[in-house]
């Protein structure tokens, strides 16, 4: 089976000489087609630098790491941005929305930057934000949603025009408990629906139940992992 | 591990989704006609988002459109002050002393030019013309000068045009002569009918112009035969002659005519070359070019230097959403497209905004004494050079998006 994500002996080492800091040490991490993944350890425990090094925003001092059985480690900088637009989807935990875009023009800029026409964008950007729940909030700028409304937009967001592996970095961590449930929930449903693969940084335990498969990782390193 | 349900508050909506393929990466990224358009409309949406910056920077745009203009439309209009007789006259071509760089009275020359003139093929008319400084007695016991013209009569060319008071036919009246309306206050009240010593001469003013103020003082019109008194210019001397072409003569052709048959001893110039060598020699030899050129680029450096620090400020500002999108997979070069965008919406929109407030202006403090000049040709510059100069003042911010990494949007 081909795996969704399959990160091999993945090093990462900030700065030189004495001042070299080495954040992962040899990962290797796999994520299956369709799985629900978190991805979980303490702060500074490398969890964050690894989920970039995924979303082909950072490059890995070595080691390789392949989505969908496509080698992204080792390329060059300018074809970075194409792969992130065809392979993947991002929540980030301050939800990242651009404030002068409305809900829906924010999904719709990611769709247009997937191929999409702006009428067949706004169209699939209003359907979405009708399924996340926010069918009423399709005019409203960030600034007039709440936190849940925000990162439910954001999930919108990543799942617009379907890439295959939706990356989510503490999608909960700016949410109240029953928020960041609700979210996580909503998440994991419609990437079950749509057949995504989704890896979940995070470190709130009230919301591993939902995962497919909790990896841990500390220290640079992974140390186990359960389900 | 259990499955969340999810509560959607618009389930009904769920039908319209159709689910994509997942499994697979998407196609490919979008065309580049897409990517402007997206890239486009994202920058204008940010632009408009945050007021008090697109104020600020386009502040900076009117101030910079606006300041340049002032003193390019004043510097035309000097320009246009020196060569507004040769602009009325009513002459094709100018016979002149050798030399002649500028409308001013040189050595005056043969009334023989004069003679051979009239008597070429493609000659409509030849006529002497005086020119001169002199001054007239104001009342109080001052003295102003005027420049002096005499012209022939009956009058075929030379002026007086523009007039708001009397007719040029009144220079056939003994001791008469036209004078500047903008200027009968500073030559003591001046009405029709007033009396004053010009040169020494006591003469009648019979009539005003209104706004014949070359870029010295004022025009005053006086019968050829008065003029060469007041000047005390020989009777076979003048200081130009003009020439009328022929209908369908070309003036140039005809200048270059005149000028092997006159041989060196005078200067010939069809109108428009004049009106050139004038502009030439002001803006080589006297510093008006220098100052005005100065002034005009340091309107522009000021508004450049707001542009770019406005359009850099509201980058920094962004920073994070400059990340997303980077992250969301816009590349360097399509942010380069939203800034771009940016820059033209602002140069566009100060532009206008400054043409209107500087065309405003212009009327306002349109005089005899101050023309400020404002060119269709002005108009058109001042679009391209602002969005011009927006665009590379927008190099700087985007030199710091060049800069930004995607992963910061993960710190």
């Amino acid at each position: 089976m081909t795996l969704a994500i399959e990160a091999r002996d993945v090093v990462k080492t900030y700065g030189v000489g004495d001042a070299a800091t080495q954040v992962l040490r040899g990962v290797d991490f796999r994520v299956k087609k369709g799985e629900f993944v978190f991805l979980a350890g303490p702060s500074g425990s490398g969890k964050t630098t690894l989920l970039s090094i995924l979303g082909c925003v950072l490059t890995p001092t070595s080691g390789d790491v392949s989505l969908l059985g496509t080698r992204v480690s080792g390329r060059k900088e300018s074809e970075l941005p194409g792969l992130r637009v065809a392979y993947l989807g991002f929540i980030f935990q301050g939800h990242n929305l651009i404030a002068s875009l409305t809900a829906a023009q924010n999904i719709a800029l990611q769709l247009e930057l997937r191929g999409h026409s702006p009428r067949e964008a706004m169209k699939e950007a209003e359907s979405l934000l009708d399924r996340v729940g926010l069918g009423d909030r399709t005019h409203h700028k960030p600034g007039e949603l709440s936190g849940g409304q925000r990162q439910r937009v954001s999930v919108a967001r990543a799942l617009a025009g379907g890439p295959p592996i939706i990356l989510a970095d503490e999608p909960t961590a700016s949410l109240d408990a029953q928020a960041g449930l609700l979210v996580t929930e909503m998440l994991r449903e419609m990437a079950k629906e749509r057949g995504h693969s989704v890896v979940v940084v995070t470190h709130d335990n009230r919301i591993y139940h939902l995962a497919d498969r909790v990896v841990q990782i500390e220290d640079g390193t992974i140390t186990g992992e359960s389900s | 591990m259990t499955t969340g349900v999810f509560a959607s508050d618009a389930g009904d909506a769920r039908a319209a989704v159709s689910p994509p393929p997942a499994a697979a990466p998407l196609p490919s990224r979008a065309s580049l006609a897409v990517r402007w358009r997206a890239m486009a409309r994202t920058g204008l949406r940010m632009m408009l988002h945050d007021k008090l910056k697109m104020l600020g920077t386009l502040i900076g745009v009117v101030f910079a459109v606006i300041l340049a203009n002032q003193q390019l439309g004043t510097f035309m209009g000097l320009l246009q002050k020196n060569v507004l007789f040769l602009r009325n006259s009513g002459a094709d071509v100018w016979i002149a002393p050798p030399g002649t760089t500028q409308f001013q009275s040189g050595k005056p020359i043969s009334d023989v030019a004069l003679m051979r003139a009239r008597v070429m093929p493609d000659v409509e008319w030849a006529e002497p013309l005086l020119l001169g400084s002199v001054t007239v007695a104001t009342p109080v016991g001052g003295a102003e000068p005027v420049t002096l013209i005499g012209v022939r009569l009956p009058i075929k060319g030379g002026g007086p045009w523009n007039m708001v008071a009397g007719t040029p036919e009144v220079l056939a009246r003994p001791d008469t002569m036209i004078f500047e309306d903008a200027d009968r206050e500073k030559l003591g009240g001046l009405n029709l009918g007033s009396v004053r010593e010009v040169a020494g001469h006591k003469v009648t003013v019979g009539g005003f112009t209104y706004g014949l103020i070359p870029f010295a003082p004022s025009f005053a019109f006086a019968s050829y035969d008065l003029a060469r008194e007041l000047l005390k210019t020989p009777r076979d001397r003048m200081n130009f002659v003009m020439v009328k072409a022929k209908p369908g003569t070309d003036p140039v052709v005809l200048a270059r005519a005149l000028q092997e048959n006159l041989g060196d001893e005078v200067k010939v110039m069809a109108k428009d070359d004049y009106a050139k060598t004038v502009y030439g020699y002001l803006l080589r030899a006297t510093p008006l070019g220098i100052t005005f050129g100065t002034s005009t680029l340091f309107g522009l450096i000021v508004g450049f230097v707001i542009v770019s620090l406005s359009m850099f400020s509201a980058v920094v500002d962004n920073l994070r959403e400059f990340g997303t999108l980077k992250a969301l997979g816009t590349t360097t070069a399509d942010l380069a497209k939203l800034l771009f965008v940016q820059s033209v919406a602002y140069a566009l929109v100060g532009s206008t905004i400054g043409l209107a407030l500087v065309s405003n202006l212009a009327n306002a403090i349109r005089s005899p004494r101050l023309a400020l000049v404002l060119l269709p040709q002005t108009f058109g510059a001042t679009f391209f050079v602002m969005t011009a100069l927006c665009v590379i003042a927008s190099s700087l911010a985007l030199l710091r998006l060049h800069r930004l990494e995607p992963a910061m949007v993960f710190r």
